[in-house]
């Protein structure tokens, strides 16, 4: 019987070509979005959730009983404390995570960046070995362990094993071990790892990483319970603070706390985008069930037959679905083919790359269920429809569908373009909104700016490289800060205090921090606003001077600020001067109060004002050698400002281009089963439309007859999607603070576009029919 | 073999009620081969219908073989007619995706035969037909003729008791027309009961007996030898 099923299933198939190639295209662009989603959603769960001892690994937060906020840091002593003082865990390992080093070896210098952990790093995460020892790799302090990779482009082809390598041409380590490369799926990013050796005392410092492995059967409430307190016993400053230990297998998904509760995190945005890749899989299912329903009058008088010669329903439910799953089937095998030509494109998009060779049998196995789902989900209804028509009327070619204005076909379609207009409703939003981001006012001008890494001895003879530059007509202004303008990476709160501060202002008011020499101000290019630039170490007491932003002055409620004093705790600094507000932090957020103080320590990050004259390959070549006079065992580290700028855009252009990227699938997909919708049923008007023309009507009256009932349709899907989509982005829009406002022609720009959209795809196979002969089509009365 | 008594049938639609068989009785014994006449719309079909349990009676009681079916269920019907009739229709209906040889196999597929008898039974009908040398064949590819022996050979591959022919010559040239007659006589003197509505008096001369009909009633009844 199911060969039978099979033979029949496949010519039918072949013998409605337009049908097949349409159900298939797009099952194939669905399936795709889908595998594609699969192994991103995979990737997601696996994170860090592949170690052997998986169960009984923790990481330390802590959590401020005050602002409710949760931390992943952890001070330096927590580790030992935890192993001494309690016999549940096994193992602890702190983890410091470097910014970019130089190692050398020999001669040859690279970048990289690498961890300092404790010996039982290793213990804990079972990140395999290629070479040389694993578990007490790390007992001695010169050793380093390093990835494949970067004892590739060390070493080459050489054995890594016993070779030594120069850290920031401080310190030797001799490699005693080659990891494997990390896996996409980890959030630890290292090349290398070398033993902590750190001060151990400071219980203040929250500036480590902290890991646990517990023992077996350890009950994690009781344990967090007896942990609670640990670091505010240790240091009073931190009375606040209560501890307890959290899954590793669940930071990456579901980090986001209030109060020390889970509350969500990555996990929205996977569901997000799984959401989405299965309404795109629904649309093109929608496609199969509308088709085959549509042409289910041409197949009639085959089901009559059938059941006139001994077909049972359950014969003809049976056939009817081995089709629609031999349908899915061959659009499974051409959605993997699909998904390895564009996975290179979809891993420009997200932030993992992905990979069809390292996924285990699961993603494999989900595409399976979905194509058999697919196949049964799309086959059913057309199934059952088609099986239950009556042999008597098909055989006597009475019409079988009958023609209601509310059809569960009309549903499908309203259903199918309401979510198209959805998605591109949000598309549209997304974009405007980024748009908006980036046309905002930085508050300085960021082109002709670099930013060029001080390293090693030219940290010291900073000075005598600022007057080289500006001696060389290259460079216009030069100062050098603690870290990027483009980038809020410190701030504090609690301990400030000035004059006229309440105690509420003094507790809760959070200022960026960073610290800059001379020339801040002018070579940025802000706006001074009132006073003047620090100038350290011309004159010495400015050690003791800060600059503040409007946004600072504002928030605190200084009147005349030049010449006030600002305590942080003990220390006492004098304003000096007040310049005009640049975005540094988010684009979407409004510019937050930020302090610049001029300490001298770590002043590593030099921007420089390029002469817009020169040629920017010279002013580099010179700037370069300049700085290699110095520090030649350096590689020349440098950014473009509005480079760096850009790079704050990267994660919502993700979604950006993701929510472009599927609106496009839903819409082509929609589109095709439109195109296939109104072939068929211009095919059963042909007679209608042969009697209309004979009897006067023209070729654009009947062309729109044939057209309007989509129109309304597509009509009917903006009315339901605009409320959803509006809700939908106002969500989305909340969490940006520098936003639009949703207006209304964006939807009705969006609502045009569907229906420009619907009509063309239906105008041309109804123009078609209208202007075709009449005599043709009535002839084979 | 079927005995219809005081058989009413009525065609509803959302305003009009059409009677389109007014208390009709009708007897066939087994081995008979009767012939149905009469003007379009006389409900001649329809009675062809309910007699092939393709269509249910409003009233009257429809035995066959002695079993009351009136009241059956679509299941049942479907069994009943699956095992006990071939059908034979004006416009063929062969089924277009498949060749001359799995269309009669079709019926010996769904009644779970095995695959080796469905073939030496097909075979065996084919040859009967004179159509084996076609077996490969889709039905486009075949002549009129050719297309309703098959049509015929699908209808007694199960070996039915009763095939029901309605109007089997109707789209046939009379070369054609006569072989399908022949056929059909043929299964008839081999102990096959047969009904045919036809409108041509030539077919009509090869049955028994020529039942006429007007507006949902016979109004007469001839032997024809």
């Amino acid at each position: 019987m199911i060969r039978n099923y099979i033979k029949t299933a496949w010519r039918s198939l072949l013998k409605n070509k337009g049908f097949t190639v349409i159900n298939i295209l797009g099952l194939t662009v669905g399936l795709s979005a889908v595998l594609i989603i699969a192994l991103w959603v995979q990737n997601q769960f696996r994170q860090d959730n592949f170690y052997s001892n998986q169960e009984n690994i923790y990481k330390v937060l802590n959590r401020y009983i005050v602002d409710m906020s949760t931390g992943q840091s952890t001070p330096y002593p927590a580790a030992d404390a935890l192993t001494e003082n309690h016999p549940e865990v096994e193992y602890a390992a702190r983890v410091y995570r470097h910014w970019e080093r130089l190692l050398t070896f020999k001669s040859d210098g690279i970048k990289a960046y690498g961890n300092e952990v404790d010996p039982d790093f290793l213990k804990i995460f079972d990140f395999p070995a290629i070479k040389g020892m694993r578990e007490d790799a790390l007992s001695n302090k010169t050793n380093i362990v390093v990835t494949e990779g970067l004892a590739k482009s060390l070493f080459g082809d050489e054995d890594p094993l016993g070779k030594t390598i120069t850290l920031d041409n401080e310190k030797s380590y001799t490699v005693v071990s080659v990891l494997n490369d990390l896996p996409t799926y980890t959030d630890f990013s290292f090349n290398y790892l070398i033993p902590m050796d750190r001060d151990p005392s400071n219980w203040n410092t929250m500036s480590y990483s902290t890991y646990v492995s517990l023992r077996p059967g350890v009950d994690i409430e009781v344990f967090n319970e007896k942990i609670e307190p640990m670091v505010r016993t240790h240091a009073p400053d931190l009375k606040n603070n209560v501890n307890f230990l959290y899954p590793l297998s669940r930071i990456h998904l579901y980090s986001k706390f209030e109060n020390g509760v889970a509350v969500g995190g990555k996990i929205s945005q996977v569901r997000l985008i799984a959401g989405i890749g299965l309404l795109i899989l629904c649309i093109a299912c929608i496609n199969f069930v509308n088709l085959s329903t549509a042409k289910g009058q041409k197949r009639a008088k085959e089901v009559g037959v059938r059941k006139v010669i001994g077909a049972s329903k359950g014969n003809l439910v049976g056939q009817f679905l081995t089709e629609s799953v031999i349908i899915s089937v061959v659009a499974g095998i051409l959605a993997i083919v699909a998904s390895f030509l564009a996975l290179p494109l979809f891993n420009q998009m997200l932030d993992k790359p992905l990979s069809f060779v390292t996924t285990g049998p699961l993603v494999w196995l989900i595409l399976l269920g979905f194509v058999i789902f697919t196949g049964l989900l799309a086959g059913v209804y057309p199934a059952f429809v088609l099986s239950a028509f009556q042999p008597i009327k098909t055989l006597k070619n009475i019409k079988v569908s009958k023609k209601s204005n509310f059809s569960m076909r009309s549903v499908l379609v309203v259903l199918q373009f309401g979510s198209a207009v959805v998605l591109i409703i949000a598309t549209l939003i997304i974009h405007l909104q980024i748009q908006y981001a980036s046309d905002r006012d930085v508050g300085y001008d960021t082109s002709q700016l670099l930013e060029v890494a001080l390293e090693g001895k030219a940290v010291e003879n900073y000075e005598t490289i600022k007057n080289e530059l500006l001696n060389s007509g290259f460079v216009t202004h030069i100062t050098r800060t603690g870290q990027t303008i483009t980038q809020n990476n410190s701030s504090s709160w609690g301990n400030f205090s000035w004059q006229g501060a309440t105690p509420e202002q003094s507790k809760k008011t959070t200022f960026f921090l960073t610290n800059a020499q001379s020339d801040f101000i002018e070579t940025v290019g802000l706006k001074l606003v009132d006073g003047r630039d620090l100038d350290y170490p011309r004159l010495p007491s400015d050690n003791r001077a800060i600059l503040l932003n409007e946004a600072a002055i504002k928030t605190m409620g200084l009147e005349n600020p030049i010449g006030q004093l600002f305590n942080w705790g003990d220390e006492v600094y004098t304003i000096v001067g007040v310049f005009s507000d640049f975005v540094s932090g988010s684009p979407y957020s409004e510019v937050e109060p930020m302090l610049v103080f001029s300490w001298i320590d770590n002043l590593k990050n030099m921007i420089i004002r390029t002469d817009n004259q020169q040629a920017m390959n010279k002013t580099l070549a010179f700037i370069e050698s300049t700085v290699k006079k110095f520090d030649p065992a350096y590689p020349f580290n440098y950014r473009f400002v509005d480079e760096r700028y850009a790079e704050k855009f990267k994660n919502q252009q993700q979604t950006a281009s993701l929510s472009l990227t599927f609106s496009l699938l839903a819409i082509f997909i929609s589109c095709l089963g439109l195109f296939g919708l109104i072939s068929y049923i211009t095919e059963t008007r042909i007679k209608e439309i042969g009697i209309r023309k004979v009897l006067g009507a023209s070729v654009s009256g009947i062309a729109s007859m044939l057209s309007i009932d989509f129109v309304k349709l597509v009509f009917v899907a903006i009315i339901i999607a605009t409320p959803i989509a509006w809700w939908a982005m106002n969500k989305w829009l909340a969490d940006f603070a520098y936003r639009i406002d949703i207006q209304w022609w964006m939807f009705v720009l969006a609502g045009l576009l569907a229906i420009g959209i619907a009509l063309f795809t239906v105008s041309w196979q109804a123009i078609r029919a209208a202007v075709a002969n009449p005599v043709d089509s009535l002839r084979d009365e | 073999m079927i005995k219809i008594t005081n058989l009413q049938k009525y065609y509803r639609t959302e305003e009009v009620e059409t009677v389109a068989l007014n208390n009709l009785t009708i007897h066939v014994k087994e081995g008979e081969f009767v012939a149905v006449m009469g003007p379009s719309g006389c409900g001649k079909s329809t009675l062809l219908n309910i007699v092939g349990l393709l269509d249910d009676l409003d009233e009257g009681s429809y035995l066959f073989n002695n079993i009351e079916v009136a009241k059956f269920n679509e299941r049942k019907r479907s069994d009943l007619r699956k095992h006990n009739i071939g059908f034979v229709f004006q416009s063929f209906n062969l089924i277009d995706e498949l060749t001359v040889f799995e269309n009669v196999e079709l019926p010996l597929v769904y009644t779970n035969v095995p695959a080796a008898e469905r073939k030496r039974r097909v075979e065996e009908v084919l040859e009967k037909v004179q159509i084996m040398h076609r077996r490969n064949h889709f039905p486009q590819q075949l002549s009129g003729g050719q297309q309703q022996r098959v049509a015929v050979a699908r209808a007694v591959v199960n070996t039915p008791k009763l095939i029901l022919a309605d109007e089997p010559t109707g789209n046939l040239d009379s070369n054609n027309g006569n072989e399908v007659m022949h056929l059909l006589t043929e299964l008839n003197e081999a102990g096959t009961t047969i009904v045919m509505v036809t409108h041509s008096e030539h077919d009509a001369r090869f049955a028994d007996r020529v039942i006429r009909m007007l507006d949902g009633q016979v109004i007469m009844e001839t032997t024809t030898f």
